[in-house]
């Protein structure tokens, strides 16, 4: 799951490791392409069919940010897409109608996929950083009473 | 289309009047521009020729000159030909935009008809907002006529397009003395200065959609040094472009152009140097100080302000004795800014001149062939005596008791 | 236009992001919310302005973009007409043909926060609107100068304490309302001007989609809550933004023309403003008895501004 959608580029790098090259080699003009080679009606294609070229932000990740991490449970999910609208990373991967999973290269780990989540349990939970996914899984809690 | 203008062998213009019509000839996509004193005759002639038909581009009337610069870049960065004109107060208001056009690497033509800075608040012509320019990272061109402005215009759209340069080109010329003064120019037909000028090409533009771009981005002391380095390389790289530029102008209309013009100074023991209009009262008082009194004088103009041609200055004047600088802005507790750069090129020389520096013609104030010999004999004292016999900083043409600063250690 | 369809989120979720993650704003930054949702809501090429501010600093560091659209950043004040700009220029290489691809479709948008859009940049948003360009432009108003660490602006509410009007010992803070910028730009004939949120999805996705359809300047301010400067924890930016649209701290609606003013969102509850303030630390100060009476104040301003207007929806004028 966690590599749901992935490419090679996704959040290949962090954040200030890239080369720093010299004078001669900087882009002119401080200009910058987001992809390589033509990327003609851009809108019309998903994340993992795009050319990203090495400026994208895309090709970087924020993972380290991140204390504790949403974890997602798809046998809860009703793939309302709360998450997806109201996710401020972009890190919400929806493909069909259908929520996939979580972009963990991008995620900050703000939570608001878990307070949006209007399931009962929530299909989106947060849990520590270092946690594993199928342990995550299997503590998750049960359905609870609304109270009276 | 659009309409073309018949224009004829001989046209009388004033130089904004001249510039206007060298913007309409390079047929610019956006202008966008705010009307200032003396500048504005440029913005309502070329307004007259859109409303005419004789422009297909965009004019767009901004609520300030930061508003027309920003437009520019807009515009510029959206692939296309762009030029706006100003002045004075109007290119202070625009100054943070220029260091960003030029940093963004945008071919813009600034016109800049030269005006003194406020306060006190003053509409008349000096140097102080060519000299604020300066260190904008722009390609500063100066006329010192009408037929130059026209000419400039043109060239600095060849200049600052050229791809191995994308840079902005200001072309500045005198207010008043040259924007309104009518006088005998020789324009090209529509077509020849087209045909000079040639079709923009794109680069990087916001408006190829199949090549997303971002303009404008931020960079910190990891990067920022190496963008400004790599912008610097540019400017002075641009000056082998500019050559090539006015070589080629030369060819389509006679008319020769040199980073650094020099008059009589080949054989010149004492020279001048100035900017604008003083240019031709400086070579009317050489040629007569040569007939009167048998001094060799000879004038030196930096046609090419930025980038500075340390080259060229040095090689036109190193075997020159005595050297005045004349600037025309009010230098702010410092030296002028041509004496600085032109003394600084002539350290390396064998020769060293002596160099002085006057400040002159603040606010418009007239600048006489009288007061250019009496400065060019104060030179020739000082070739003689083999000192600087004055301050080194001299104030001209100025009421009360006499201004100066700075006197040589060097005897 | 060739607009996404937001009927409902299983519809909008097909669209393909054009505004990329590991960019640099804060965990649960609303401005990510609102500027995907305006990338999202249509598939036209897109030529994007933004004025200096969080939203720029944070997603255009060299050697980096999340942008996959042009975009360009001149300074502070200027996105409006850096937008303009390249309106101009696109309108007359269409002309002379000299665009790569005429017929694709684009809209001009530009960005800019409170600062940047209510004090530095009023000028020049001002100009670029009164002249026509065909354009939106949006504002990301978290009532705070937020990237250079929260001076008060010309949108910060009353009792609102930031580092330039702190609440001490005898001052409860921001001792003004905020500006009403979404009258003044109607006032500007703009044909649309809206006030949207985050949380009503929906009703921001259309407003968004009107605006970039219909020709001629457009002017939204967005509510963007800002976990950093208002002092709320990361997960609840919705939650906040629903105490201030259900308070009606912040009424959607939109203006046509200058002259048709039609709510968008009347709250099923409207909530007491002292639940929405009481939920971020910018106002905590605020709950002490000595501040009772800017609380007090408060609610009438806003049952005022919501009773005017309900007048203007209804008097059609």
């Amino acid at each position: 799951m966690q590599g749901v959608c992935a490419t090679d580029k996704r959040g290949s790098k962090e954040l200030g490791s890239e080369e720093l090259v010299g004078w001669d080699e900087v882009m002119q003009g401080v200009v910058v392409n987001s992809f390589e080679g033509d990327a003609t009606d851009i809108a019309r294609q998903k994340a993992e069919e795009r050319n990203y070229s090495e400026f994208s932000s895309y090709t970087a990740t924020v993972a380290s940010w991140r204390v504790i991490k949403p974890v997602y449970n798809r046998d809860i999910c009703i793939d309302c897409q709360n998450c997806w609208v109201w996710c401020p990373d972009t890190s919400i991967v929806s493909r069909d109608k259908q929520m996939l999973g979580i972009d963990y290269d991008h995620c900050k780990g703000c939570q608001v996929c878990v307070e949006v989540c209007p399931t009962n349990p929530k299909s989106l939970l947060m849990f520590a950083e270092h946690e594993d996914l199928d342990k995550a899984l299997a503590q998750w809690p049960q359905k609870e009473k609304k109270e009276k | 289309m659009a309409e073309k203008y018949d224009v004829q062998e001989v046209e009388v213009w004033d130089g904004n009047y001249a510039a206007a019509h060298a913007l309409r000839q390079a047929q610019i996509d956006v202008v966008a521009a705010y009307p200032i004193t003396p500048s504005t005759p440029i913005v309502e002639n070329y307004g007259q020729f859109v409303a005419n038909g004789y422009v297909d581009g965009e004019f767009v009337m901004v609520e300030s000159e930061h508003a027309a610069m920003s437009g520019c870049v807009g515009a510029a960065a959206a692939g296309g030909r762009v030029a706006t004109a100003t002045s004075s107060q109007g290119f202070a208001l625009m100054c943070e935009v220029l260091y960003q056009a030029s940093g963004m690497r945008l071919p813009i033509v600034l016109n800049v008809v030269n005006r003194a800075l406020a306060s006190p608040l003053n509409v008349r012509g000096d140097h102080s907002d060519m000299y604020l320019g300066r260190d904008s990272g722009w390609i500063q061109l100066d006329a010192f006529n009408a037929q130059e402005a026209y000419d400039l215009n043109l060239c600095a759209f060849r200049i600052g397009e050229h791809l191995s340069v994308r840079l902005p080109v200001m072309v500045h010329q005198d207010g008043f003395v040259t924007s309104h003064t009518a006088q005998n120019v020789n324009p090209l037909k529509d077509e020849d200065a087209y045909a000079f000028v040639g079709d923009f090409v794109p680069h990087e533009e916001m408006l190829d959609f199949s090549r997303p771009v971002t303009y404008g981005a931020q960079t910190e002391e990891d990067w920022h040094f190496e963008h400004k380095a790599k912008q610097h390389k540019a400017l002075m790289d641009s000056r082998a472009i500019i050559d090539e530029v006015f070589a080629d102008f030369e060819k389509k209309t006679g008319r020769a152009y040199k980073r650094v013009e020099s008059y009589m100074i080949e054989d010149a023991e004492v020279a001048i140097v100035a900017l604008g209009t003083t240019v031709e009262t400086c070579i009317l008082a050489a040629k007569q100080l040569r007939e009167e009194e048998g001094i060799k004088v000879g004038v030196v103009s930096p046609r090419c302000f930025r980038p500075f041609p340390f080259d060229k200055i040095r090689e036109a004047l190193e075997n020159v004795n005595a050297i005045c600088c004349l600037d025309r802005s009010s230098p702010g507790g410092a030296m002028g800014a041509l004496f600085n750069e032109v003394s600084a090129a002539l350290y390396s020389t064998q020769k060293r001149p002596l160099v002085t520096n006057y400040i002159y013609g603040l606010g418009g104030r007239d600048f006489s062939i009288a007061e250019a010999k009496r400065i060019m004999k104060e030179q020739k004292a000082h070739a003689d005596a083999g000192y600087i016999t004055t301050e080194i900083q001299q104030f001209s043409g100025l009421r009360g008791p006499k201004l100066g600063f700075f006197e040589t250690k060097r005897r | 236009m060739a607009i996404t369809s937001v009927k409902n989120l299983k519809e909008f979720s097909t669209a393909n992001d054009r505004f990329e993650g590991a960019h640099l704003l804060c965990p649960g930054c609303a401005h990510s919310m609102i500027v995907r949702e305006l990338m999202n809501c249509t598939d036209d090429n897109l030529v994007i302005a933004a004025n200096t501010g969080c939203l720029e600093v944070s997603t255009a560091v060299y050697p980096y973009t999340s942008w996959d659209t042009s975009w360009i950043h001149i300074g502070f004040e200027n996105a409006a007409t850096a937008a303009a700009g390249a309106e101009a220029m696109y309108k007359a290489r269409k002309r002379k043909g000299t665009l790569k691809d005429p017929d694709a479709p684009v809209k001009f948008v530009a960005f800019g926060g409170d600062g940047s859009t209510y004090d530095i940049g009023f000028q020049w948003l001002s100009g670029a609107v009164e002249r026509g360009h065909d354009f939106t432009y949006i504002c990301l108003d978290n009532e705070v100068y937020a990237n250079t660490g929260g001076q008060r602006s010309s949108s910060t509410p009353i009792g609102s304490s930031t580092t330039t009007s702190p609440a001490g010992r005898i001052s409860y803070g921001e001792k003004k309302m905020k500006k009403d910028m979404v009258t003044i730009m109607a006032a500007h004939g703009a044909p649309y001007v809206a006030q949207l949120a985050p949380n009503k999805w929906k009703i921001m996705a259309k407003g968004f989609q009107k605006a970039l359809s219909t020709e001629g300047p457009c002017f939204i301010n967005t509510v963007s809550a800002c976990t950093t400067e208002w002092k709320f924890d990361s997960k609840d930016t919705i939650h906040l933004t629903d105490l201030a649209t259900d308070s009606l701290v912040f009424p959607i609606y939109e203006i046509i023309d200058g002259q048709e003013l039609n709510i968008l969102y009347r709250p099923k509850n409207i909530l007491p403003v002292r639940d929405y303030l009481g939920a971020q630390g910018r106002f905590r100060h605020l709950f002490k008895p000595e501040n009772e009476h800017v609380l007090v104040e408060w609610q009438k301003r806003v049952d005022a501004h919501w009773e005017r207007l309900q007048r203007r929806e209804e008097a059609r004028v």
